[in-house]
């Protein structure tokens, strides 16, 4: 029997990295739903790919590089530069279909160039690809130093169009399960990947030219195949990969700034590898790349809906699942084939068991410390924020309002657990009060006329911007901002660290924070 | 022992491995030379001397620090990714030690303090630089007794290095109030004391890889692991000496980062400081990935000339953030002076006055 599955696993064992993703990840699902009610919603998982279509397209391209041998550090600095540069065009009033496939072909023209420096001038692809996201970034800041928002009705409309999915919504009332147009396009990108790399003359190069340290290249080279195009044309796909990241991106959050996919590239390779794609180049898989992405996303989710961790989990659980899918690799590397491989030793193969056997012990360890620190506890006692949540003082508002504020704001939550209500008059005086301590600021009739605009421009009073409500993570704040403007009042409510509120409600509170008063920390 | 003392020549010019980093570091200076009027002007204020070329020393002092490790790393022919995640790691728990008002135990009247520490301040000094050690050991572990590729291994404690060190401080920024801890990256001794701290770091792996035969070992492991393990040398044992060694550069110089800022930032601390540090070392011309010959001077000079760049940018206006784009376009240029074509052009201009040496 053990005989058998030997043998099952060295005939396959290209495909075990693979199944051990889907594996991982169906586990990682199964096991969340049954401890986290909020992941049973079958929309949590077509959210995995709504929240993030820009990292499913950037591991596309990424992996494409990585089997040819190569490195690519170049994806965040293309996405800040994209987003950047179509919120500025779009500011200016350009066309956005044109806009969008201008920063296409920026895209692509950067890979390009990356990939004739890495190809003919023989720049190692890690600088190479390094001194392109420094540029791409400082490019990006050069454009502008703050987020630039975008109003454009074309990106609105591709960010809110629901596909709904058949069988789980309903056609008639536009309500259920849908998936957005990103996504689409995203798993569009996914298939014709698939196709090229399995299917195709230029995909088979690919996988001739990676791994064996460059030996293979030399190979390759040697059969006559066109491996000086090949590599320029992977570093060209992967430009324009990570030019569509920086769309998406873009369009879901409905702005271009520097900072967007700051360290972008780190996830996506680690997405690679948990997707099986061996950092050695030659072998992987595009479909194992969507398992890398979506196991990533899945964590980020979880800590998000358990809500008590803090988000840094995240990155400590990406890296011990890639130590873990690392170890796999090179454990499967060394299982024998057939015949005995001369050139390892038998010491060498034992270490790499014990490695092995020792990341899936340390992910074993994480998983357990997890389920016990943040499940155990989250379940026992539901949702425990730093401080007994003060209730919402509606009395407080609505006296404020009553006494001719326009805007009324109530912020509470967060570490320091603070309550701060704050009203903003027209003629520019804003008070605030914390329950121990009233504060008050003076600016000038014109800001607050300013900032009423804004946020009339938002469509504060139309179905465009809605209460959302749960209950706060450890670090967060729950939010209550009444606008009373040109007759109409409404009352919305938020809670940040959730991905639900409607994003120009936080484009909002962003601008009245500015304006707002700070209280003195308490001595 | 007596040295064979050979007379100058252009060939040893020209295949010294300083020359271009310090053709790199004339050119930028030159440049600066040119267009900002004062750049080399010194001042002497309150015994300590100021100056844009003493804040290139100084701004540096971590990059280089980073570089020295990072070099005897890139020689053994790997790469070591983790080493701004390991600055922030010890920037938390030296900020923990000195102000662990985050986990309860602080009472808040006490901490603006700077006489004040929670723990000794050799304790301070020590525990950061162990962890730093650790880290480093750890990615030696993997890349020599695990066999995986040095880069895969190091992304791991990149990755996950940045949540630890929010874990330790339980995602707060530290203030820190310490005075004898701000001294590290703040204090002067006519020049900033950090200088001294790296020079001495400089002297003891000069010391240490020139003066015993590691530093031959570790060439060795680079230029060929097999053949050197058949002729006897540990090649396990030198990789994770340099990894840990790597460590704890990354170490000093999160001290002296953290020491600078005085609070541990886990998010921004040494944030894509591997890559200048990497960039230093492969502007020294030790080869990115296939390791062998190293120079930990020509490293620390292609520290310099990182931070000449940024200064002197600085000093022209340019903006914090449009920097990363010249400095983008600055390390293209600098690469293609290494490329063949340009390095053949050097060879055969420098091989006409060998031949008129020969000739006289």
């Amino acid at each position: 029997m053990i005989q058998k599955l030997n043998i099952l696993l060295s005939k396959n064992r290209r495909l075990l990295p693979l199944s051990a993703a889907m594996v991982l990840f169906s586990i990682a699902y199964i096991a969340g739903a049954a401890y986290l009610p909020g992941m049973r919603d079958s929309q949590v998982f077509f959210n995995l790919f709504n929240q993030t279509p820009y990292l499913l397209v950037a591991v596309v391209g990424e992996t494409l590089v990585v089997i040819s041998g190569g490195i690519d550090l170049s994806v965040g600095g293309i996405v800040a530069l994209t987003s950047t540069a179509s919120a500025a065009l779009l500011r200016i009033g350009w066309d956005p279909w044109v806009v969008m496939l201008l920063m296409l072909a920026l895209g692509t023209a950067m890979g390009a160039l990356m990939g004739y420096f890495i190809t003919y001038l023989k720049v190692q692809p890690f600088i190479a690809t390094l001194a392109g996201m420094w540029i791409g970034r400082g490019l990006a800041y050069t454009i502008s130093n703050e987020s630039i928002a975008i109003y454009d009705r074309t990106y609105s409309i591709l960010a809110r169009t629901k596909i709904l999915i058949p069988g789980l919504s309903n056609p008639v009332t536009q309500k259920g399960d849908y998936i957005t147009i990103s996504v689409v396009v995203a798993m569009t990108v996914f298939a014709i990947a698939i196709y090229i790399a399995h299917y195709t003359r230029f995909g088979r190069t690919i996988y001739s030219i990676g791994g064996n340290n460059g030996a293979n290249e030399q190979s390759a080279r040697l059969m006559g195949l066109p491996v000086d195009r090949t590599k320029v044309l992977v570093y060209t796909f992967n430009g324009f990969c990570s030019a569509l990241a920086g769309i998406f991106l873009s369009i879901y959050t409905k702005s271009g700034q520097g900072l967007l996919g700051n360290g972008m590239e780190l996830t996506v390779i680690a997405a690679v590898v948990i997707g099986g794609t061996s950092l050695l180049g030659g072998e992987g898989y595009v479909f194992g790349a969507l398992f890398g992405a979506l196991i990533t996303i899945l964590i980020q989710t979880m800590i998000q809906i358990q809500g008590q961790l803090i988000t840094w989990w995240t990155l400590i659980m990406v890296g011990v699942i890639t130590l873990f899918f690392i170890s796999l690799q090179s454990f499967i590397a060394n299982l024998k084939i057939g015949k005995t491989s001369g050139n390892t030793t038998s010491r060498a193969r034992r270490n790499r068991k014990v490695l092995c056997y020792g990341g899936g012990a340390a992910v074993l360890v994480v998983l357990a410390a997890f389920a016990f620190y943040g499940f155990g506890s989250g379940r026992s006692s539901n949702v425990t924020p730093a401080c007994q949540l003060k209730p919402f003082r509606p009395e407080q508002v609505a006296s404020l309002i009553k006494d001719g504020a326009v805007i009324a704001y109530e912020r509470n939550g967060g570490t320091n657990c603070i309550d701060e209500v704050y009203g903003i008059y027209p003629d520019g005086r804003i008070v605030g009060d914390n329950g121990t301590q009233q504060i008050e600021k003076q600016v000038t009739p014109e800001d607050v006329e300013t900032l009423l605009s804004f946020i009339d421009d938002q469509r504060w009073f139309t179905d465009n911007i809605y209460s959302t409500s749960h209950i706060p993570c450890r670090i967060c704040y729950h939010y209550f901002l009444t606008v009373a403007y040109q007759g109409q009042e409404k009352t919305v409510e938020a809670v940040d660290g959730g991905t639900d509120a409607p994003d120009e409600y936080w484009l909002i509170t962003g601008q009245l924070s500015m304006i707002l008063p700070k209280f003195t920390a308490a001595p | 022992m007596t040295r064979y003392k050979s007379p100058f020549t252009w060939r040893k010019v020209a295949e010294s491995r300083l020359l271009f980093p310090l053709v790199a570091l004339a050119v930028i200076l030159l440049i600066d030379l040119m267009i900002i009027p004062n750049f080399f002007r010194i001042s002497f204020q309150q015994g300590h001397l100021f100056g844009n070329l003493i804040d290139i020393l100084r701004n540096s002092t971590p990059v280089i620090a980073l570089a020295i490790g990072m070099t005897l790393v890139i020689a053994t022919g790997g790469v070591d990714l983790s080493v701004g995640a390991i600055m922030a790691i010890v920037s938390s728990v030296a900020a923990l030690l000195m102000n662990p008002f985050v986990l309860g135990t602080q009472l808040e009247a006490i901490k603006n303090d700077p006489t004040y520490s929670y723990s000794p301040f050799w304790v301070v000094l020590v525990l950061p630089m162990i962890v730093a050690t650790i880290c480093g050991l750890w990615n030696g572990l993997l890349v020599a007794y695990g066999k995986i590729q040095p880069m895969v291994a190091t992304l791991i404690l990149m990755i996950s290095g940045r949540g630890i060190a929010q874990l330790i401080t339980n995602s707060q920024r530290i203030q820190i109030f310490y005075k004898p801890f701000s001294y590290i990256g703040n204090g002067w001794l006519l020049l900033p004391f950090s200088l001294y701290l790296v020079a001495i770091l400089y002297a003891v792996s000069w010391l240490v890889t020139r003066r015993t035969s590691i530093g031959l070992f570790i060439e060795s492991v680079g230029v060929n692991a097999r053949s050197s393990l058949f002729s006897g040398i540990d090649e396990k044992k030198i990789k994770l000496f340099a990894y840990a060694f790597c460590g704890f550069c990354a170490g000093i110089a999160g001290m002296i980062d953290t020491s600078n800022i005085s609070t541990s930032d886990a998010t921004q601390l040494g944030l894509n400081l591997e890559l200048d540090a990497i960039l230093a070392v492969v502007i020294g011309g030790t080869l990115l990935g296939s390791g062998g010959r190293f120079s930990l001077l020509a490293s620390i000079i292609g520290a310099l000339v990182m931070q000449a760049v940024t200064t002197s940018m600085y000093a022209i206006g340019v903006s914090a953030n449009s920097l990363l784009a010249v400095k983008g376009v600055v390390v293209i240029l600098l690469i293609l002076l290494y490329s063949q074509q340009v390095q053949e052009l050097v060879r055969r201009i420098t091989g006409r006055a060998i031949v008129k040496e020969t000739k006289s």
